[in-house]
């Protein structure tokens, strides 16, 4: 596979702040690659350096095909109706309009709506129909699904398995772990300005260790234990019940969410 | 040139469709030229000669100082221009566009008032059509590159609506097109030099194209285009 984005050694600062150290990662032509951190990680300053908005320090970054992308805080002119945008800058950019892709995105069902009245999810859905005019090869997604409802991220997340599919790469920035672990091929972790991790999901679950969550309700009330050797607590934890001589009603039994996971990784380095 | 045509035409519609531009670049001065011409030709019978230039030196400075603003303000102080940049669309596109529509809309003003003053008040029309549109079209050049200052250095619309009144208001007033600039005191008549409605309506009242009378608006338009370059390059950082 082809490398669609290269980072080497990249460094910016802000005044005496430094807030991105070296970082370095790749990310493979047609792969959905998520970047996470916690507030302040400077998730948002690599990815504006990657997009070109933000001049950066030292370092390199390397970008195989075109770039479209979408930003989490985007506006346009109160009255310019959405079909009117899309034409604008796809003209400015010498592209045909893709009517498929408008389609699929369902822009013609408010394409004569000033943008002042269209919803907090058309709005997502149009600047991402903007951020495709180009027929951009790599894709930037800042929290593309934040503020919308659930079937709102329901059609965007099909939508952006769609792309995939037409072989594009997506670059996402998003705080929903649910939305990384259900869309992505490949995460990165920035703590401290570097790159903390990088793999999938079940790298990371595997880097972390095997950990489970068990909760056990009885008639006095419910208990949680955690544990890395789920048979052994188990079968200890069956027989303290029974030698109490507590019933137990229901047990449940979860392994750690990517949340845990992320934050143990995101905090820790 | 076509992305280039669409957008101008685009604005153009936008520009319609907002009721500030609308307000200020027609409603505004066309209801100034109704009370105001109905006052002046009946208190100064004189007034006639000089309404349709007078009204129009109102209508192009009130257009272009507080109607343009705040479509700058909006497009440079907001999240659309990170959209544009993002996007492959260069910054300096906004500025044009909206000058551009504008510059048609006030024209267009003008144009009414020129049509409309002698039917409705018996105003002189001017002698030399020609010159006068050129000095008109001229005049609002150099208007809207002042407005564009406002627009890219302001960042609010409430600040913006502050400056372009603080601007404004001396302009008309001290302009001659309400007293002769004759009539005023020495210190008002300096301060009035500083605006470009004092030479706008000085250029389209003369008989003939004095370089004296050109010179301010080089001076006023050439400042203005590397203000704004310079805004436009801060506002990219």
């Amino acid at each position: 596979m082809n490398e669609a984005i290269k980072i080497s050694r990249l460094t910016k600062s802000y005044g005496t702040h430094t807030v991105l150290k070296g970082l370095d990662f790749c990310v493979q032509q047609g792969e959905i690659f998520a970047l996470l951190g916690i507030n302040g990680a400077g998730k948002t300053t690599s990815l504006e350096c990657i997009e070109g908005l933000r001049k950066y320090d030292s370092g390199s970054i390397t970008i195989n095909g075109i770039m479209g992308i979408q930003l989490q805080s985007a506006s346009l002119p109160k009255y310019m109706k959405a079909l009117e945008a899309v034409k604008l800058f796809a003209k400015w950019n010498k592209a045909p309009l893709d009517k498929a892709a408008l389609d699929t995105l369902g822009i013609y069902e408010f394409s004569k709506k000033p943008y002042y009245q269209l919803s907090t999810g058309q709005k997502r859905r149009l600047h991402l129909a903007l951020a495709l005019t180009r027929n951009p090869d790599i894709l930037f997604l800042d929290e593309p699904t934040a503020g919308l409802d659930v079937e709102g991220q329901i059609s965007l997340h099909e939508q952006i398995r769609q792309l995939k599919a037409m072989g594009k790469t997506i670059i996402l920035a998003s705080h929903d772990m649910a939305e990384v672990e259900n869309l992505c091929d490949r995460i990165g972790i920035l703590s401290g300005g570097k790159i903390a991790f990088i793999g999938t999901v079940e790298d990371l679950c595997e880097t972390i260790g095997k950990h489970y969550n068990i909760t056990i309700q009885t008639e006095n009330g419910t208990e949680k234990y955690e544990s890395e050797n789920i048979g052994d607590s188990l079968l200890s934890l069956l027989t303290q019940y029974r030698e109490k001589g507590e019933t137990i009603t229901d047990i449940q039994i979860d392994r750690g969410s990517l949340e845990q996971h992320f934050i143990k990784i995101a905090k820790g380095a | 040139m076509g992305a280039f045509l669409y957008g101008v035409s685009l604005q153009w519609k936008l520009d319609i469709r907002s009721k500030t531009l609308l307000i200020t670049c027609y409603i505004v001065p066309l209801l100034f030229f109704v009370i105001m011409g109905g006052i002046f030709t009946s208190v100064m019978p004189e007034a006639r000669y000089t309404l349709i230039q007078s009204m129009t030196v109102f209508g192009v400075t009130m257009g272009a100082l507080i109607g343009l603003p705040p479509s700058l303000v909006e497009i440079y102080s907001s999240d659309i221009k990170k959209v544009y940049k993002a996007n492959g669309v260069p910054l300096f596109l906004g500025l044009a566009l909206t000058n551009i529509s504008a510059y048609i809309h006030l024209f267009l003003m003008s144009i009414i008032l020129y049509i409309a003053a002698p039917l409705v008040f018996h105003a002189e029309i001017p002698e030399n059509p020609g010159r006068y549109f050129i000095s008109l079209a001229v005049f609002i050049a150099v208007s809207l590159s002042i407005a564009s200052i406002i627009g890219l250095a302001v960042k609010d619309q409430a600040k913006t609506s502050m400056f372009s009144i603080m601007i404004f208001l001396p302009s008309t007033m001290l302009s001659g097109i309400m007293f002769p600039m004759e009539l005023l005191p020495e210190a008002f008549e300096t301060t009035g030099k500083l605006f470009p409605a004092t030479w706008g309506y000085k250029l389209m009242t003369e008989c003939v194209f004095k370089f004296e009378s050109l010179f301010p608006f080089l001076l006023f338009f050439v400042s203005a285009v590397v203000i704004c370059d310079i805004l436009l390059r801060r506002i990219d950082k």
